[in-house]
């Protein structure tokens, strides 16, 4: 229509006029080409590289030691960056082992060893195919949450509970229950490589978001107060259903009732805060909800381990349930708190969040209105990289026109009249607090 | 917060009506409205019937910019494009809350807001009409009005076809320089008013729109925001954005933002003290009255300007 042949008329954006701004932009310098350029010079290096390590492998022979075995070390475990591979390989054994095509050349045997082998092989791949799934120009976690809790999920809460796992008969030998049980039995280690890197993974999720101002209270409710129910359902488990509780624990349920009040009580407060209570006062009510049950869980600890052998007899029964069930009794309410004051938290400030995708191109000083002006700032001062750096801008809080001139060139969009939103507000209520400002 | 030499103290006057305005928006109860017109069209004229009476007793205007003419001219080119909107006073209806908002008091704008949507959704508005271009930009990002279309009155004017009739035969030609507010441009990255205006501009048949040196997004500011302090450098940045038009020789400096018709007109008014030395041969109004102006017929609502005063008008709204 006539507008839109007026908007044809506009040369931004045309040959010779290329004023793109933002992440979206369109009009990027090509570098050096990737293929012929590029990738000659990086076959040279891998084949240089490869025939190093072959010259090494067949004249200079490494000693390597005698390999172990079952008889010369009773704990085998390879180097610490491959225990991740050695839990996998001993875990394998919990999927379904057949053999299909027995009887033909086909025949395929789905042994613990191959489902092992397969794990194990699994962050590798998926180390080797990250940069062809995810191709997004965010380098900042904050900014792509979904792909940075996975990563934090997966790269890291994974693979150490895959490495925990692999010197399972350690853990067993180490903590045991006063009749020679090990404390943390074969279930339990198998449930970690489930139950923490999820729950690290929403964690992660919920928080990132959070630095991103998001409001947070549709997932934080069900996600808090599903932890919340687990628990609860399974300390009522634990104490109704008959035979749950060994014959050895009995005497010692009101020792139990007391840890597992300390655990449950803080995630229904942090339940109802984040239903129920404005943002401010839900972040004081998980805060210190969270931080008192953490002081009592202590000092019932240090009171237990310390006022005498009856005590602790019953402190070490007390665990024995406890620690079998540490995926949910233990990690849930610590997680439940840690989303919760995560997820209401106060956000980054835009200084962290915004100004410091700075790369002091200093456009926006050149089109600033004040600093024309301003005596102190005719000179080349840069607006948001020094405000960034808490340094005179040339701009003070109260100059600024909130004019957006220094964000419709910035070209990375940083917008600072959030900045001086903020931290006008931020003044105000500093005055407010100090029973009203002088006017 | 950052080292600054100047303190929120010294370089914010306060001026009276930002007393007036926080005071106003304690008071938060819904009043009784019998509504005479019920139409989906509302029109929010903004601050504007205060600043005439603000400007001149905070000694800041004994000018002849006259603020009210945008309500009367807005009314009469709605008219013109056959609507009859529900006015929006300032008899029930707070002030948008932008001034606050940018000066820090986030409580205040916080109630203003409150207050001015539970109106809104009282009345049952569809498309909420504002000749203010702050206006535009706090009702639009920083309200949070679902199911209402709010739009600046350049927008609406355009998409309903205002037609501008010939002009006499008599009538010189005229060249007209529009400056972009920042709040309806740069930051209404969505949905800016840059064209509509300039299109409207064109249909008056004996105006030719030139551009001043900095236009659209790279525009540059009046001088003064959010009413904070008026001092040489802001005068500095007026003076600088008025001499761009008197170097593409305009014969009317448009704006569509009542702030920057303060501000203009302020420093016009300044430069007439000193005859002879007139530098801003050209007259400053917001567009709404350059177009009304160009339109037949009288003001529905009766004028409040006088063609044949000479005087400045007396302290108040009719002068």
């Amino acid at each position: 229509m006539e507008i839109e042949r007026v908007k044809g008329k506009i040369m931004e954006g045309q040959p010779g006029f290329p004023r793109q701004y933002g992440p979206s932009r369109s009009d990027h310098q090509p570098g050096i080409p990737f293929f012929p350029q590029e990738t000659a010079r990086d076959f040279v290096l891998i084949f240089l590289l490869t025939a190093l390590l072959f010259f090494l492998s067949a004249f200079v022979t490494p000693f390597l030691g005698p390999a172990r075995s079952p008889q010369i070390s009773e704990l085998i475990v390879p180097d610490w960056y491959l225990l991740f591979s050695w839990g996998l390989l001993k875990v394998a054994d919990v999927f379904p082992q057949f053999v299909i095509g027995a009887g033909t050349p086909l025949k395929t045997d789905f042994n613990a060893a191959f489902w092992g082998d397969l794990l194990s092989g699994i962050p590798v791949i998926f180390l080797l195919i990250l940069p062809f799934i995810d191709r997004g120009r965010e380098a900042r976690p904050a900014k792509s949450p979904v792909r940075s809790a996975f990563g934090v999920a997966f790269l890291l809460a994974w693979i150490f509970t895959a490495s925990l796992y692999s010197i399972r008969e350690v853990v067993a030998q180490r903590w045991q229950t006063p009749n020679g049980s090990p404390l943390i039995n074969d279930t339990a280690m198998k449930w970690f490589f489930v139950i923490p890197p999820v729950l690290v993974g929403l964690t992660s999720y919920i928080g990132l978001r959070r630095l991103g101002y998001q409001p947070m209270r549709k997932w934080l409710f069900p996600y808090v107060a599903g932890l919340t129910a687990i628990v609860v359902v399974q300390a009522a488990g634990i104490f109704l259903i008959p035979g749950w509780l060994g014959p050895e624990v009995r005497p010692y349920v009101i020792q139990l009732g007391i840890f597992l009040l300390v655990l449950i009580v803080p995630m229904l407060v942090a339940s109802v805060a984040v239903f129920a209570v404005p943002e401010s006062q839900a972040r004081k009510w998980v805060v210190r909800s969270g931080v008192a049950a953490f002081v009592v869980f202590g000092a019932l600890v240090v009171f237990f381990m310390n006022s005498g052998r009856p005590n602790h007899v019953a402190f070490t029964w007390v665990l024995s349930v406890l620690y079998p069930n540490m995926n949910t009794l233990v990690l849930m309410p610590m997680f439940a708190m840690l989303t919760a004051y995560m997820g209401v938290r106060r956000p980054y400030s835009t200084y962290e969040y915004l100004l410091n995708e700075c790369y002091q191109c200093g456009k926006c000083h050149t089109v600033c209105p004040v600093t024309k002006v301003e005596d102190d700032a005719l000179g080349g001062l840069n607006l948001v990289y020094n405000t960034f750096k808490k340094q005179h801008d040339g701009v003070p809080l109260w100059t600024c026109l909130a004019c957006d001139a220094c964000s419709a060139v910035c070209p990375l969009d940083i917008q600072y009249s959030d900045y001086i939103l903020e931290e006008r507000a931020k003044v105000h209520a500093r005055m407010a607090a100090d029973g009203g400002g002088k006017e | 917060m950052m080292e600054t030499e100047y303190g929120p103290g010294r370089t914010i006057p306060h001026p009276v009506m930002f007393r007036v305005l926080d005071s106003e928006a304690e008071d938060t109860t819904i009043p009784e409205l019998k509504v005479e017109h019920k139409s989906e069209f509302a029109y929010y004229p903004g601050c504007i019937d205060y600043y005439d009476v603000e400007m001149q007793f905070s000694h800041m205007n004994y000018g002849d910019t006259n603020h009210g003419i945008i309500f009367d001219s807005s009314i009469k080119l709605l008219r013109a494009v056959g609507i009859q909107p529900m006015i929006l006073d300032r008899s029930f209806m707070k002030c948008c809350g932008h001034d606050q908002l940018w000066q820090g008091k986030v409580d205040v704008f916080e109630r203003m807001r409150d207050y001015n949507t539970k109106i809104i959704k009282m009345l049952g508005v569809k498309t909420f009409i504002t000749s203010c271009a702050e206006g535009y930009r706090t009702f639009k990002l920083d309200y949070k009005l679902d199911g209402v279309r709010v739009v600046h009155i350049t927008q609406f004017l355009y998409e309903r076809g205002l037609r501008i009739p010939p002009q006499p035969e008599t009538a010189k030609k005229i060249r007209v320089a529009f400056q972009d507010p920042c709040r309806s441009g740069r930051q209404m990255p969505l949905d800016p008013v840059y064209e509509e205006p300039r299109e409207l501009v064109k249909r008056v048949d004996n105006a030719e729109l030139v551009e001043l040196k900095t236009f659209r997004a790279d525009a540059q500011c009046c001088g003064v925001a959010q009413m904070m302090y008026c001092n040489d450098k802001t005068k500095g940045l007026t003076a600088s954005r008025m001499d761009e038009a008197s170097d593409v020789g305009a014969d009317y400096l448009l704006v569509a933002c009542p702030k920057c018709l303060t501000h203009f007109g302020c420093l016009h008014h300044e430069n007439k003290w000193k005859p002879g030395e007139e530098r801003y041969a050209f007259k400053v109004m917001d567009v709404t009255q350059f177009l009304a102006e160009r339109l037949p017929g009288d003001y529905p609502t009766g004028s409040n300007i006088d063609a044949k005063r000479k005087e400045p008008p007396l302290p108040g709204r009719r002068g």
